[in-house]
């Protein structure tokens, strides 16, 4: 019984410990690669250490004009879905029983339904409408903002709408039939009473239907017309060619969303506590010794370790350089890439004298994952990426470089590196 | 606030699909009354409150206050103040503010709000705590607090249902005394809702007893207590020892049942049931535990019954004997202790006696469940 | 009755809350989310015609759009439209695979969060739970590309350690595929069984090891039967998910096979062929249906239960 048990033990830990590995590494994954001097995407084998997929991101004109697209959208996604949410939650308490599985069946629908499907209705039933009113293709409603609006609050608003219904489950609607009784009217009622108690529900609404609204593809791919939001230009970009300026974003985002869920996480704890204590949260904190912050408080812990190490990585690409580096390793490269280059070169010359026409056949096959089209001659796969160490995705990169006896000067990423303030800017997030 | 303003039920009806709750109710409640609904839970006192209110329409019927039809008038508009069960104070608001709500809603300023609310505070004796949030009080403070958020509003009658049921009863019993006390100080109509038939006779002036949707009878606590108006009234309120059984013989206030199992009993029928009972009619007759007692007598009369003790219970007040009578009818007897020591040990026999005055012969009729 | 019940309405939310209830969900209910819908059915009905043609004579209500599906272009050499329908049936078996694999992934995960003492652990890996959620779906494709790609870490490791020779085409043989979209939706996995599990009261499982029943046993007849619920709607919100998953497929798929979504994107992005496009989706939209009420007889759950 008792090895029974350790076995169980020592299986679930293992599972457990499995399971995360594929929960977190690729993330981590993503985000180390981001650091990483190869214009591919890659985290082994490590080469130098570079910072500047960063800058690479920063002057990338369409994220940021996705990044702008994505904001505009989802302010106005989160304020549709939370209105029509709300409406719909306290529609479905006092709308007559017979009624309330049919209703709920109809806002919960948008969940379930396939996100293509929305985006293309929504796509397809503004167009009728412009028809219709015998407006012109470039109206209103062809409006990409509009309508990626109009989707994306579609399904959104279902998830906002369960947000209030759990929050409701454990309003007394005796408090606003107090208020209605002290005179209030039936606004003021909602506003003074019922609002105020759904405030912290209308709060995690509000951030779950932007962070929603922030990676919608599926609905968003029919809708954006002119104004492609950010996860429709990574998409573009990750389709067709991939630099690892996308893992800095990447990054980014996965510091950002650590930092605030723990942030959010040490709040929580800190209230668990404080009712625990049976004193009210200001007067906990105020009492709060630094110390004290960390107690029973894993998360705090996790959070400060967090903070500081962002903060020395940032400070730490202020004055790192990573050419001298950078410069050994290519040399170390180049030589590496000649040394192969002959040896395909004798290995080509001596089955071109067995059979001729068995040459391309070598190099043919396994080497078109990469979006580039496949090359049919065999000196075009010699710089395909996945037979060369991965040294550059484009075909003119690793023939400039090797050419140019000044190494990385006419780079492109290198001209933007200017000067180590700036470069603080952009690994800030 | 001299007069105060009387409450009118005309023939109100409030169904809910099929389900009636309220049967034809006809109320009137004078101005500057405390007038308790007292019944057990799903009566429907609940529902004519809410009716009162504003909160729902009677089907049928109307309801007046102050002589005015309120037919379509919203709890807002309604002279009424209703301390909710649970009391339902607005638990993010702090206390003062949850006092001056009422001024709130009418747009007074902070300055204004803040001194009423002071007022009532030192009236429900919690001056200086109008800072602290309502979760931070006790259970009577948080009382107090709801009837002085009701009366901020100025209201022309207050409402209250069941409001002291959540606390405990030593807090219960200083409550009802309090209650009480307040209502004599602002002289507006009290309207109680209760299942506790002690807090509806301590502090009405009037009493209505429900059961299941009808109104059996209203009057004041006493007039309750002595002369119930049905079978109903009489086993509900207080605790009675019933004989069923037909009459036997009949004058206007005098009937003599005779009983299933326990023999030819007499007693005086309450004016509101005199000429209900006629011979031969089902009958029952209730006689309450504090009314028997015991007599040397053996003779044979229609105020005694003959039984054997079960047990008997010592309460320091008095003592509780619990019997049997003929073919294993139960019987209660309570005697007050006056010093003297009268346990009575099981098995005993003992004949029973009552004055014919102190037992009531009503229509047979339901009983209370309780 | 209708009139009296839209008084009582008003009497009890007051006439702006009302209106402003009433506007907003008939706005959504029935401009979001109903109307579109028939349009896009209408729509699939439909010729193909330029805009001057609509409304025109041509404009006809037609059913070759679906015919198009079921037995291809006219002069299709073949009976049925071999390709569109080997994707389609590729889908929903490749969604059906995702989602088994993500039950049987998430249940352990499930019932270990779900019955374990809420401690700062647990709060812990919940957070590790979310956080891959609230990344970008696109990044999360990007992020299996670089591990499944030739030179991704796994052909890496693998080669390092001698276990093959040449780099494997995870993307081609659909591995990635996979791997991402199980990985995907693990959260819409797990969340729902976790929340079935955690009101499980733990003396049931007690007292049946008290009566020396196995791991195995409680399992199935304890934990799994209460869980149901949650299974299901996990199962569903899964499977409807990778179903209609486009950003995975078009990342991760492999250049020859097609995810459904994929072939109509190309309908509405490449071919402007709208009511084709429509006629496809549609038909994406019945099947998705079909299967969530069939789930929900077969397991009987409500709909109530879904999206708890």
């Amino acid at each position: 019984m008792k090895t029974d048990s350790l076995l169980i033990r020592i299986g679930l830990a293992f599972y457990l410990l499995l399971f995360f590995t594929y929960l977190l590494g690729p993330l981590v994954l993503m985000s180390i690669t981001a650091f990483n001097s190869p214009s591919f995407p890659q985290a082994t084998p490590w080469e130098v250490l570079t910072f500047e997929w960063f800058r690479v991101l920063y002057n990338d004109a369409r994220i940021i004009n996705g990044i702008k697209n994505s904001f505009i959208v989802g302010f106005f996604t989160v304020i549709l879905s939370v209105i029509m949410g709300l409406a719909g939650a306290l529609m479905l308490t006092q709308i007559w029983p017979k009624m309330r599985a049919t209703f709920y069946t109809i806002i919960i629908a948008p969940i379930l339904i396939p996100g293509v499907v929305l985006g293309i209705s929504t796509l397809v039933f503004w167009d009728r409408i412009n028809v219709m009113l015998g407006l012109s293709n470039d109206s209103f409603l062809h409006n990409g903002i509009l309508l990626t609006v109009l989707g994306q609050s579609t399904f959104i608003a279902s998830y906002c709408m369960l947000v209030f219904v759990a929050r409701l489950q454990r309003y007394d609607t005796g408090l606003t039939e107090a208020a209605l009784d002290l005179g209030a009217t039936h606004t003021q009622a909602f506003r003074k009473i019922q609002l105020p108690f759904l405030a912290p529900a209308i709060g995690s609404a509000a951030v779950l239907a932007f962070l929603a609204s922030f990676e919608n593809y599926n609905t968003t791919t029919f809708t954006f017309g002119k104004y492609p939001t950010l996860t429709i230009e990574l998409a573009q970009k990750v389709r067709y060619g991939i630099n690892p300026s996308i893992s800095s974003l990447a990054f980014i985002i996965v510091v950002l969303t650590v930092f605030f869920a723990l942030a959010h996480e040490v709040r929580n704890r800190r209230a668990q506590l404080a009712i625990a204590n049976g004193a009210p949260v200001g007067a906990v904190s105020a009492g709060f010794k630094l110390p004290k912050v960390f107690a029973g408080n894993p998360a705090a812990i996790i959070l400060a370790l967090f903070v500081t190490v962002s903060i020395s990585l940032i400070a730490f690409a202020q004055f790192y350089d990573p050419e001298p580096a950078k410069a050994v390793l290519l040399k170390k490269k180049r030589a590496e890439q000649q040394k192969r280059i002959d040896a395909l070169q004798k290995r080509l010359k001596e089955k071109r004298l067995q059979k001729i026409f068995k040459g391309p056949d070598i190099f043919g096959d396994g080497s078109s994952k990469v979006p580039q089209p496949p090359s049919k001659t065999p000196f075009g796969n010699v710089f395909d990426p996945g037979n060369l160490n991965k040294v550059a995705p484009g075909k003119e990169k690793p023939a400039a470089k090797p050419a140019s006896p000044f190494g990385n000067v006419f780079d492109p990423g290198n001209l933007n590196k200017v000067a180590p303030e700036e470069k603080g800017k952009t690994t800030k997030p | 606030m001299s007069e105060g303003v009387g409450v009118d039920l005309q023939d109100v009806w409030i169904k809910f699909g099929e389900f009636v709750a309220v049967r034809q109710a006809n109320v009137n409640i004078k101005g500057g009354e405390f007038f308790s609904f007292l019944g057990p839970s799903g009566c429907g006192k609940t529902t004519i409150l809410r009716a009162v209110s504003g909160f729902l329409e009677p089907s049928d019927g109307k309801i007046l206050i102050g002589g005015n039809d309120m037919a379509g008038f919203g709890p807002n508009e309604r002279p009424t103040a209703l301390i909710f069960q649970n009391l339902a104070l607005f638990p993010l608001m702090k206390v003062w503010e949850n006092i001056a709500f009422s001024l709130e809603v009418k747009g007074a300023s902070a300055s204004e709000r803040r001194k009423r609310a002071d007022e009532l505070l030192d009236m429900i004796a919690l001056t200086g705590q109008g800072d602290k949030l309502p979760s931070e009080l006790s259970g009577g403070q948080r009382q107090r607090v709801a009837i002085a958020r009701a009366l901020c509003a100025e209201p022309d009658v207050l409402l209250l249902d069941e409001p002291l049921s959540a606390l405990d009863l030593k807090l219960r019993q200083h409550m009802r005394t309090e209650l009480r006390e307040i209502q004599k100080r602002v002289g507006i109509t009290f309207i109680y809702i209760t299942h506790d038939q002690g807090e509806a006779l301590t502090m009405s002036d009037s009493v209505a007893v429900m059961k299941a949707g009808i109104i059996d009878q209203i009057a004041d606590g006493k007039s309750i207590y002595d002369d119930p108006a049905t079978a109903f009234v009489a086993s509900f309120v207080g605790e009675n020892n019933v004989f069923r059984g037909t009459v036997k013989k009949v004058t206007k206030d005098m009937a003599v049942i005779s009983t299933n199992r326990t023999g030819d009993l007499r007693a005086r029928i309450p004016a509101s049931a005199q000429t209900k009972l006629s011979l031969g009619d089902q009958a029952m007759l209730f006689i309450r535990p504090e009314a028997l007692d015991v007599t040397e007598s053996k003779n044979k009369s229609d105020t005694r019954i003959k039984a054997k003790v079960h047990h008997s219970e010592f309460e320091g007040q008095g003592y509780n004997v619990f019997l049997e009578g003929s073919e294993g009818k139960e019987i209660k007897m309570s005697l007050t202790n006056r010093g003297e020591t009268r346990m009575y040990d099981s098995g005993m026999e003992l004949t029973l006696h009552y004055d014919a005055n102190q037992a009531v012969a009503l229509p047979a009729g339901e009983l209370a469940s309780e | 009755m209708g009139n009296g019940l839209l008084k009582d309405f008003f009497k009890r939310n007051g006439t702006v809350m009302g209106w402003f209830l009433i506007i907003a969900v008939t706005f959504w209910v029935v401009v979001l989310i109903i109307l579109p819908q028939i349009s896009m059915f209408d729509f699939s009905f439909r010729n193909h015609l330029p805009p001057p043609e609509m409304g025109g004579p041509k404009d006809v209500y037609t059913l070759k759009n679906y015919k198009y599906l079921i037995f291809g272009a006219e002069g299709n050499p073949d009976a049925y439209n071999k390709t569109d329908l080997a994707v389609f049936g590729k889908t929903l078996l490749a969604a059906a695979f995702v989602t088994i694999l993500d039950l049987v992934l998430c249940y352990p995960i499930a019932y270990y969060l779900g019955q374990s003492r809420g401690g700062g652990l647990t709060r812990v890996l919940v957070l590790f739970l979310i956080i891959p959620y609230w990344i970008n779906e696109i990044l999360r494709a990007f992020a299996f590309r670089i591990i499944f790609g030739d030179s991704g870490v796994i052909n890496e490791m693998m080669m390092f350690l001698g276990l093959i020779d040449s780099p494997i085409d995870f993307i081609r043989e659909n591995v990635a595929l996979y791997a991402g979209l199980g990985y995907a939706y693990i959260l819409l996995m797990i969340f729902p069984m976790y929340n079935v599990i955690e009101s499980l009261d733990r003396n049931q499982i007690e007292a049946a090891r008290d009566m020396g029943a196995s791991w195995v046993k409680i399992h199935r007849r304890i934990v799994i039967p209460y869980a149901k619920p949650g299974i299901s709607s996990g199962c569903t919100m899964v499977f409807m998910l990778s179903a209609g998953a486009l950003a995975a497929p078009q990342i991760l798929g492999g250049p020859s096979s097609l995810w459904f979504t994929q072939i109509i994107y190309q309908w509405f992005n490449q071919g402007g062929n709208w009511p084709q496009g429509s006629a496809f989706a549609a038909v994406l939209l019945a099947t998705c249906i079909f299967i969530v009420l069939a789930v929900m007889r077969i397991f009987k759950v409500n709909m109530g239960d879904i999206g708890k």
